[in-house]
């Protein structure tokens, strides 16, 4: 049996977005995603790139591409969650905005990979699951290939019950 | 001039243009009974501009008005190289500058109000036009100018502070409305860009 493979190939998460509706990428740069950005740097068919200079932007100017009817994706790393906590509570849960989000776990030790994050010695790793708890925010991880499925089910979720969704992205995406 | 003046003003030019308020100057648009299309950035203070930003890349056909407060727009100061990134030609920012926090209630000073060039850092950051007006004839002689030209747009407007009334908002709840108006509000713009769709 070959080792498992962490890193999910960034064509992977582009192939699910574009299944999704995704129509814009609004972000503040994520180091665990940067496969992912270069991608979307490069240009993708179909996807609007977003920079924002703090993540508090990236969720409104989320919220307003919702309003108006468009599909973004927020693209993070745990640190700008926590950083956003107050607009998330605005946007997404006062407000009730579907907006959804990619969060790479920046920090996170290698060894940890595939295994519970409350058991990184790193508390940006292992807040960031308590934290949307208390939130009261679902999230789904996504760990390996097998796990983009989950990319479908949280549009779905946010679409159905117009609530934010977070995708943690638990090791750095591949390059392919 | 006075915050109902400058609102007034923009709401008298404003056409079908999205207008997104935030603070004081929501409850004055409140005040002269602005309509539809409108989304308030509430209770979040320097949510505006990138709020708008967002409806202004989705409708890339219709102004926004943004009109912010100094003291929001100083808790998202780099949300103006975010709006310059794009450069949204239908974008406009209005910035109702007073120098105080809890206009009328408490007035207390925001930072660096001596000192702050909010037009010349809307500028430096990459806003294509930046206006600033002192008094409500000229911002009335030239609000049609300020909104027909190509953005993004900045206005800083001077606006006079009322006098404190200290104590009087403890005797009253923040209302309900307060946290659910921003969410009614997106649902009703929502369904108001659906019914006015462009061809």
């Amino acid at each position: 049996m070959g080792e498992r493979n962490f890193n999910i190939p960034a064509s992977g998460y582009l192939d699910a977005l574009r299944r999704n509706g995704v129509d814009h990428f609004v972000t503040v740069p994520d180091w665990v995603q940067l496969g992912l950005h270069d991608r979307v740097e490069k240009g993708v068919e179909g996807l609007s790139l977003v920079r924002c200079c703090n993540e508090d932007q990236a969720v409104c100017v989320s919220a307003g591409l919702r309003i108006a009817g468009k599909k973004p994706v927020t693209v993070v790393q745990n640190q700008g969650l926590y950083a956003c906590i107050n607009t998330i509570r605005a946007v997404g849960l006062d407000a009730s905005l579907p907006i959804v989000f990619l969060v790479g776990q920046f920090g996170r030790e290698f060894s940890n990979f595939g295994q519970e994050p409350s058991l990184s010695s790193r508390n940006t790793v292992k807040l960031l699951e308590p934290v949307l708890n208390a939130l009261g925010v679902k999230f789904w991880r996504l760990e390996d290939e097998n796990d983009l499925g989950r990319i479908d089910e949280a549009f779905a979720y946010a679409d159905k019950e117009s609530r934010p969704a977070v995708l943690i992205v638990g090791a750095p995406t591949g390059w392919n | 001039m006075n915050l109902l003046q400058a609102c007034t003003i923009i709401e008298n030019a404003r056409k079908d243009a999205i207008l997104v308020a935030t603070m004081g100057a929501m409850f004055a648009f409140d005040g002269i009974k602005a309509a539809q299309p409108r989304i308030s950035s509430v209770p979040l203070m320097g949510g505006a501009a990138s709020l708008g930003l967002g409806l202004a890349i989705a409708e890339p056909s219709r102004t926004i008005i943004v009109v912010d407060g100094d003291a929001s727009l100083l808790m998202q100061l780099g949300g103006l190289t975010t709006v310059a990134d794009r450069q949204p030609v239908n974008f406009v920012h209005f910035v109702v500058r007073n120098g105080a926090q809890f206009s009328g209630v408490a007035n207390l000073a925001t930072p660096a109000d001596a000192c702050v060039d909010y037009a010349g850092l809307a500028a430096a950051a990459g806003y294509r036009r930046t206006y600033r007006f002192e008094n409500e004839t000229a911002l009335a002689a030239h609000i049609e100018e300020v909104l027909g030209c190509v953005g993004p747009t900045f206005v800083e407007l001077r606006v006079v502070t009322p006098p404190p009334i200290p104590g009087a908002p403890m005797k009253m709840e923040i209302p309900d409305l307060q946290f659910q108006r921003m969410g009614m509000e997106a649902r009703t713009l929502s369904a108001w860009l659906k019914d006015h769709a462009h061809g």
